[in-house]
């Protein structure tokens, strides 16, 4: 091509301001592409908005990524001076194209702090990016230091409300704004989840996406255990539509372990949480009661509600054994899937631990325990039924017959709140017995090879990890 | 070019950009139906090696591609990959190093260069105009090392750059914008371990952050709570070694884990289900020679994978065979080998990624298990 360094510098400033003004057209365009169109048309703009989707004609990135890319270098090194207004809309243009040029990420945390940029618009643009580019390391970094923007502002309008409070402020104003910023984290979080959940059905086992939305749960919702709930809730169904996706699953047993932590602790510490501050997300907002009973799991759960929230044993027994359920549907329904072999590994592996340290803490005077299990009635029917329920299911060939004996040592505690209840049993907590029948019903009558060694790798696993130890 | 620019679509416009939608049937890579359970052969995610792929070492090949690579200034992949220019140089610079070709690259202009990119604070930056970060900082030092001319920067500045990093629980942030991540742990223990600083930083925090990173499985992720993966253990297990702290590694169940990875194309993966990749190879491989577990795979094959990951035209080695190769790879392809024990490649360290003569130029002899 024979253009002169002026034609290109007059198009590419053309196309950016094409760029800026569909996102004026259009403030809801959800995705970014690059359309193939080797030669450019007369005419035409390589900027295409059609709905939601905003198109570049592959023809003038290469010319549109040097000049922004070399412009925003220039500008940086004090050769070449930018006012906001193009900082701003370069940017933009060079991260759509290379989401993870960290500098140009960098120049915008810059104008976020001085105001010209809000904090909103960064984590539309990031969104934007992470369709075209779903694993992006410097798009999700960016996105968690503006949340922290956003956190931090919380805090401090907390802080403020708290002030105003002493100075004479009714009651009332004071709960409507807290209610208000309540309302804000909630929506925000809601927003981020669905971001990630979109970057992972786009690329698979997509590390960043999921580790990122680990990090917003441990800084926007730590100990709530609503959210936590929630979230196991709806992510039954992605995982097993996703089966080989073990980040997704990692993230399951992220939320298992901290579901069983949270409701492991003592009353006292679990409701005065120190993390349950004005800039995480307060357990009664609104928003987050949808989506719980949307696959019929946990109902029980939901039963014993947030206000007498307590340290519940069934609980948590129930969570192990709805997980293991799922983990055998999953890997019958779906032979030779390595993931859901590791993820049974992990399961186990957090149930034999809890397992231990629940029986160290009821045998040093833990009593209250047993007595906190009959807090929540409702609960053990609706959880017996919904496991009973599921007739086709799992551990094939039946259950260890011991009921309540796991690993040769018995739960005298369990056993008596089981009997109490209205004659409906608990499930069989899971045990290394009835994991080694699953594992022979598995080799019994499966002739898939990659699950015949999986099934073995678990059996050995289960002999040298979980055997050896105490 | 003067053509007039005016916004406006046409039909085929429309088609194409419609077809960007992602629709939720074609990216799904597994069909679920939990009402009829139905049984049936899955594809084991991996590579089948041809007959007629490559089965002997290239190295003259590599040396010339790795020696034209940086010439190509111009390109538009060059641009495109500007922020990380500092780290793409020690990944060729190092390959030649071992492939013992290192004087054919230009060594003044490269010193020149890293010189151009450090900054006030002391930290180095990916290419002239970028903001600093540990990566190209721990980069910058480790070919300044292969130059034995770290004298080159102002070392003093880039210590204090380094301790100004660490945050109140020992980790370290990435730059000063306070992105957290193990691989920035490693980062500054291993730049601090090259020029002999250990002592400024507080090691004990920063080993007991590391320590919280670690799983049930006994990998490593980014950070408590992470998926492990196997590029995270690689700087965990470096980072452990630099410091003195292996014993805190469960190398039995690491290493099982990390011999899982091996696929039967001989290739090893980084996570469950991902496809084999050379990288993967040299991080999965370096771990478990640093946690002494290294006669665990099946070497041979590995072996066969990597060289049948070469390009026999161009030279270098691409992610798997038949796909585009990159420096990035050909580092970490000849660095493999070298690990199996090639001897027409030097000896390269495990944990720093370097040649062992230029370890032991700087004095510098990390832990290993044995």
């Amino acid at each position: 091509m024979a253009e002169s360094e002026e034609e290109v510098d007059v198009l590419v400033q053309r196309v950016v301001k094409d760029i800026i003004n569909a996102f004026k057209r259009n403030p809801n365009i959800d995705e970014i592409g690059v359309i193939p169109c080797p030669e450019a048309r007369y005419n035409r703009s390589p900027i295409v908005l059609v709905e939601n989707k905003l198109g570049v004609e592959s023809w003038c990135v290469k010319f549109l990524l040097p000049y922004v890319h070399n412009k925003l270098l220039l500008y940086r090194q004090r050769k070449h001076w930018l006012d906001r207004e193009a900082l701003v809309d370069i940017t933009c243009t060079l991260l759509l194209l290379n989401p993870d040029f960290t500098t140009a990420w960098n120049v915008r945390k810059e104008l976020l702090q001085s105001g010209v940029l809000n904090p909103e618009k960064d984590l539309y643009l990031g969104k934007l990016a992470l369709t075209k580019f779903p694993k992006s390391p410097e798009t999700w970094i960016h996105r968690r230091w503006v949340l922290q923007q956003i956190l931090r502002q919380f805090s401090a309008e907390g802080q403020t409300s708290k002030q105003q409070q002493q100075q004479g402020e009714t009651e009332q104003a004071d709960a409507e704004r807290s209610q208000q910023l309540g309302d804000h984290l909630a929506r925000t979080l809601h927003q981020e989840m669905k971001v990630c959940c979109d970057a992972a059905c786009l690329y698979p086992s997509n590390y960043n996406a999921w580790s990122h939305r680990i990090w917003v749960l441990q800084h926007m919702a730590m100990g709530n255990v609503k959210v936590f709930h929630d979230e196991l809730s709806s992510m039954r169904l992605w995982v097993s539509m996703h089966v080989s996706d073990h980040s997704g699953f990692h993230y399951r047993q992220f939320l298992l372990k901290e579901l069983i932590t949270e409701l492991s602790q003592p009353l006292s510490s679990a409701t005065n949480s120190p993390q349950h501050n004005s800039s995480t997300v307060p357990s009664s907002s609104p928003s987050h009661h949808s989506q719980a009973q949307a696959n019929g799991e946990l109902s029980g759960v939901e039963a014993a509600g947030e206000e007498e929230r307590q340290p519940s044993f069934t609980t948590i027994i129930q969570l192990f054994c709805q997980e293991i359920e799922l983990c055998s549907d999953l890997i019958h329904s779906f032979p030779g899937h390595e993931t859901l072999w590791s993820h049974r590994r992990h399961v186990f592996y957090l149930w034999h631990h809890w397992r231990r340290e629940y029986q160290h803490y009821s045998s040093n005077g833990g009593s209250e325990l047993v007595h906190l299990n009959d807090s929540d009635p409702g609960l053990q029917t609706v959880g017996a039924q919904s496991c009973a329920g599921r007739g086709e299911s799992v551990n094939g060939q039946g259950h260890a017959t011991e009921a309540m004996e796991v690993d040769g040592a018995s739960f005298p505690e369990l056993r008596d709140s089981k009997r109490l209840k209205t004659g409906i049993l608990l499930p069989d907590p899971p045990a290394l017995s009835s994991e080694y029948s699953f594992v022979s019903s598995i080799l019994d009558d499966c002739c898939n090879p990659e699950q015949r060694r999986f099934a073995l790798a678990y059996e050995k696993w289960l002999d040298t990890v979980i055997g050896h130890q105490p | 070019m003067g053509c007039v620019i005016t916004a406006v679509t046409t039909p085929q416009q429309k088609v194409a950009v419609t077809r960007l939608q992602p629709t939720a049937v074609n990216r799904k890579k597994e069909k679920s139906d939990h009402a009829k359970p139905f049984r049936m052969g899955t594809q084991i995610k991996d590579v089948i090696i041809k007959p007629d792929a490559p089965n002997t070492l290239l190295l003259d090949k590599h040396a010339d591609y790795i020696a034209a690579y940086g010439s190509k200034k111009d390109d538009y992949e060059y641009t495109l990959s500007e922020y990380l220019r500092m780290s793409g140089i020690y990944w060729g610079l190092t390959v030649m190093d071992l492939m013992g070709q290192l004087p054919r690259m230009n060594r003044q202009e490269i010193i020149d260069f890293i010189k151009a990119c450090q900054h006030e604070c002391g930290g180095i930056s990916a290419s002239i105009g970028h903001d600093p970060h540990l990566l190209y900082t721990l980069s910058a030092v480790q070919i300044l090392c292969l130059y034995d001319n770290v004298d080159a920067i102002d070392v003093d500045k880039v210590v204090e750059y380094i301790k100004g990093l660490q945050q109140e629980d020992g980790s370290f942030a990435g730059d000063k914008w306070g992105e957290i991540d193990t691989r920035f742990s490693f980062c500054a223990v291993a730049t601090l371990a090259l020029l002999g600083k250990m002592d400024t930083i507080n090691v004990d925090k920063a080993v007991e952050f590391v320590l919280s990173c670690m799983n049930f499985d006994g990998g490593f992720g980014c950070r408590p709570g992470s998926e492990s993966h196997a590029g995270q253990i690689y700087c965990c297990t470096g980072f452990l070694s630099l410091t003195g702290q292996l014993h805190q590694v469960n190398a039995d169940l690491l290493g099982w884990w990390l011999c899982e990875r091996q696929l039967p194309s001989g290739g090893l993966n980084g996570r469950p289900e991902k496809l084999p990749d050379v990288c993967y190879s040299w991080w999965v491989l370096a771990s478990l020679k640093i946690i002494g577990r290294i006669h665990w795979i099946d070497k041979t094959k590995l072996r066969t994978f990597i060289l049948a990951s070469q390009d026999e035209e161009t030279g270098g080695f691409a992610d798997r065979p038949g796909d585009m190769v990159d420096p990035f790879h050909t580092l970490f392809g000849v660095a493999g080998l070298s690990l199996l024990g090639d001897e027409q490649i030097k000896p390269v360290n495990p944990v720093l990624c370097m040649p062992e003569d230029v370890l032991q130029r700087v004095g510098l002899q990390p832990d290993l298990l044995s």
